[in-house]
């Protein structure tokens, strides 16, 4: 141990005399995240864990305020950047200032937080909570329902524009690099995901389901942002998978987009991407077969991009469930064997366990129970859609409704307890398919009521069985259930500490073995980010966005 | 914004947060193009542009621009990007003889102009739609309804055609009485909300029994008879919360109810006039 010891020292103080500031060592990139939150996951695994545990059971009680920052979207004093002089006209999308619009999972690396919203990204002291500098980007226009990240890779960042670009900023400066555009707005795509950083690949994913477009995942080569690779995320003519579609132009305008952050396993060199709902939206009758690879949990080799395997969370979607819910990425002992596993709590409101090795399904279980859009489940672990819960002329009622049991705010596995949690809602909606003459774009001929629902709630899975092991009904939330999404992301952490947010602006700190609560405060938005921690100058942090603002927490001495 | 608004409101207030009730309304979903041509097309210039596509264009795009052998034009990035047909008139002169897309070159940019208003108007239509005919959603068995209201539903227990549902088929259109009959609470023009009530038992036993105003996680607020506001904190379930809720037969029926039974008790309420 001396020698290498003797090393790794002088090697550590001259790379942290290299990288003071805004540089973000590589080597910091997968593991876990301990004095730097340095990716959208903190590391590639999707987890939201942290292995600090200075905050814990036993001083949790005195957690306090160090700092608020509120977001700053004023232009004058910002950098700008943009692909035209002058920023359009947009209209917010759903959501984008509900929900809070700091969605934004921030990165902190070297003091350093490096944060996001549609158009505007910003550098904060990590100490102060006092800005360093703020981009504005000169949209061209664009669905701006929100941003949920940045990427960095060395000194440069990456953020994705509602106008269909992925950026490279400066970090120390925010001053912009250069723009490439992922594809046209004009089509109704848009940039929504935090680009995920591997190697020397800067993954990108896109969104926008209006007008029937094609839908891939990206590769780009971080110093020039030219595309390595890239993959569809439908089959065209004569590919594999064209079998689950009528023809190939109905494959190739099938959607499936990529709208959010992918995981990644380096020793499999895997990554892990959710896929979208297929288009039309809820026009099965124009679709049909599988449609594969939409709504889906796929495995891609890192540097071709090519298809490893793939699972469909939801095979022919009729119903607007995306698969993008996080891929999450544990190993676990089962029956003796150590197992490399990967879950998935999906928006449908089916919960599943893979091995991320062959994608071969090993529990599937539904993790709420009012899904009723389906006929149980096939020999391949995959959920059977029933076409009488189709939208129709006289209504279907559908749950979970648009929001989904779940949605993109990813949820946390604690390896310590050996459980998945993840905050849920049970809500309803009547559909209606009015009209179904001639062609169809996106959600046409198609509408919804929203009647409310059952329930939110936080509830703990074990992904052995696939069954509860604790549910945590949030008072009040019966009637009018809240987006799942709208209650923002979990952490948990070696404190023997869950954190996530409840409906009325709360954010609490539980046992994860019991459920208990043990500490909250209250924001004046619902949490809409998903929450961070890090050790600075000796000294545990936690960070979490509600509304317009980022609050950050330690112990109170 | 959205979160706190659909929280804890009546139903019709909730639906105005959905943006996917609006169907109709171009964009909804996605927000607008990042311009939008069609705003300053003339319908004169939509018909002139159909005159044109039909002999033109039609016999390989189809005769609604949505493609046959041809492409579809309503996806197509050099129409979705043109303004007044100027991009289009450069790309109609000379074609894609290769792709067998024959050229144009006598086109004028006035009728690339037409042609591009009367394709952005085929976008628009193919997106928008017509609005929804609410009465069409009546599709279920009148009489079935009537005999699941007063068996099966158990909807008697609580509700009267003649008294409470006196006239409700004339009252609310269709679309509302069905969302109405899953989720009760408010909606547009209904009676205001019957409130709960809710019993409070402290950890010495002493319990307080009154009219519930809110409750979460860490709170209850309640008030008496006397307009009383009182709040209790909570921590752990400490002190016991019990509500009763007048509307609960409706909660129950969320993981029961059938769309058969929906659209007839939809089509036996509609009855009620």
């Amino acid at each position: 141990m001396k020698p290498t010891l003797r090393l790794v020292i002088p090697f550590t103080i001259a790379s942290s005399l290299l990288f003071s500031q805004a540089v973000l060592d590589p080597a910091l990139l997968g593991k876990p995240p301990v004095d730097a939150w340095p990716t959208f996951h903190g590391d590639y695994s999707g987890r939201h864990y942290s292995t600090l545990d200075q905050i814990n059971q036993s001083n949790v009680k005195n957690l306090g305020l160090a700092w608020v920052y509120r977001a700053n979207r004023n232009q004058q004093g910002a950098q700008t950047g943009g692909a035209v002089p002058e920023a359009v006209p947009f209209k917010l999308g759903p959501g984008a200032l509900g929900g809070g619009f700091l969605k934004s999972t921030p990165l902190m690396v070297n003091g350093v937080l490096y944060f996001s919203s549609p158009d505007h990204a910003w550098a904060v002291d990590a100490r102060t909570g006092k800005e360093i500098w703020h981009l504005f980007w000169k949209t061209k226009g664009g669905e701006h329902i929100g941003n949920r990240g940045l990427g960095m890779y060395g000194r440069w960042l990456y953020m994705e524009t509602p106008d269909g670009y992925v950026v490279c900023l400066e970090a120390e400066t925010g001053k912009e690099r250069w723009h490439r555009e992922i594809a046209d707005v004009r089509a109704e795509y848009y940039g929504t995901a935090s680009p995920i950083v591997l190697g020397n690949h800067v993954i990108v994913g896109l969104s926008g389901d209006v007008l029937d477009v094609p839908a891939w995942l990206e590769s780009r080569d971080p110093e020039t942002g030219e595309v390595q690779w890239k993959w569809y995320t439908t089959p065209r003519a004569g590919e594999k998978g064209i079998e689950t579609w009528p023809d190939a132009f109905a494959a190739e305008h099938g959607g499936g987009m990529t709208w959010q952050p992918v995981t990644y396993d380096p020793d499999l060199n895997l990554v892990y991407v959710g896929t979208g709902n297929p288009n039309p939206v809820y026009r099965g009758d124009l679709r049909k077969g599988s449609n594969l690879y939409t709504a889906s949990i796929v495995a891609l080799n890192a540097d071709t991009g090519k298809l490893v395997w793939y699972f469909q969370s939801s095979p022919h979607d009729t119903h607007d469930w995306d698969a993008t819910q996080v891929p999450v990425l544990f190993n676990m002992t089962i029956d003796g064997q150590p197992r490399k596993l990967l879950a998935q709590a999906s928006r449908n409101g089916y919960f599943f366990v893979l091995d991320r090795t062959t994608g071969k399904n090993l529990v599937t279980s539904k993790f709420v129970e009012s899904p009723n859009w389906d006929n149980g489940v096939d020999e391949h672990g995959e959920p059977i859609p029933n076409p009488e819960k189709d939208s129709q002329l006289g209504g279907s009622l559908i749950s979970p409704n648009n929001g989904g049991a779940v949605n993109w705010a990813p949820p946390t596995y604690d390896p310590e307890t050996e459980l998945f949690y993840l905050n849920t809602a049970q809500g309803y909606e009547i559909h209606y398919q009015y009209s179904i003459e001639g062609p169809a774009f996106g959600s046409s001929g198609h509408t919804a009521q929203a009647v409310g629902g059952i329930e939110n709630s936080l509830r703990a899975i074990d992904p052995r069985t696939g069954k509860l092991r604790w549910v945590h009904k949030y008072a009040g939330s019966e009637w009018n259930p809240i987006r799942p999404e709208h209650l923002g992301g979990l952490l948990s952490t070696a404190g023997k500490l869950l954190f996530a947010g409840a409906p009325g602006g709360f954010w609490v700190a539980y046992d994860p073995v019991s459920g208990r609560q043990l500490w909250h405060t209250t924001f004046d938005y619902d949490v809409s980010n998903t929450p961070i921690t890090y050790m600075l100058d000796g000294t545990q942090y936690l960070l979490v966005g509600a509304g317009d603002a980022l609050y950050a927490f330690r112990v109170q001495k | 914004m959205r979160s706190r608004l659909c929280h804890g409101l009546p139903v019709a207030a909730m639906l105005s947060c959905l943006p996917i009730l609006f169907a109709q309304t171009p964009g909804a979903r996605g927000g607008p193009p990042a311009a939008a041509p069609q705003e300053r097309v003339s319908s004169a210039a939509v018909e002139r542009g159909n005159q044109i596509y039909k002999p033109s264009c039609a016999f390989c795009h189809g005769i609604d621009a949505r493609g046959a052998a041809g492409p579809d034009l309503a996806r197509s990035l050099i129409v979705l990007n043109d303004a007044e047909g100027k991009d289009l008139a450069v790309f109609l002169r000379s074609g894609r003889p290769d792709a067998g897309m024959p050229a144009f070159a006598d086109m004028t940019t006035e009728q690339a102009a037409d042609i591009s208003a009367f394709l952005h108007a085929r976008i628009e239509e193919s997106r928008a739609r017509a609005p929804m005919n609410v009465n069409a959603i009546i599709v279920g068995n009148a009489a079935q309804g009537a005999a699941f209201f007063n068996g099966e539903g158990k909807c008697n227990t609580c509700h009267n055609p003649s008294a409470d549902f006196k006239g409700i088929g004339a009252k609310y259109d269709p679309m509302v009485l069905q969302g109405r009959i899953i989720n009760p609470r408010g909606g547009r023009g209904g009676p205001p909300v019957k409130p709960s009530s809710v019993r409070v038992t402290l950890p010495n036993g002493q319990t307080t029994t009154s009219r519930l105003v809110a409750v979460n996680d860490f709170s209850v607020t309640l008030v008496d008879g006397a307009g009383n506001r009182r709040t209790f904190e909570r921590d752990n379930e400490v002190p016991k919360v019990e509500i009763t809720d007048p509307y609960q037969a409706h909660l129950d029926n969320f993981l029961k109810m059938t769309d058969k039974h929906m659209h007839d008790l939809t089509a036996y309420l509609v009855t009620l006039k």
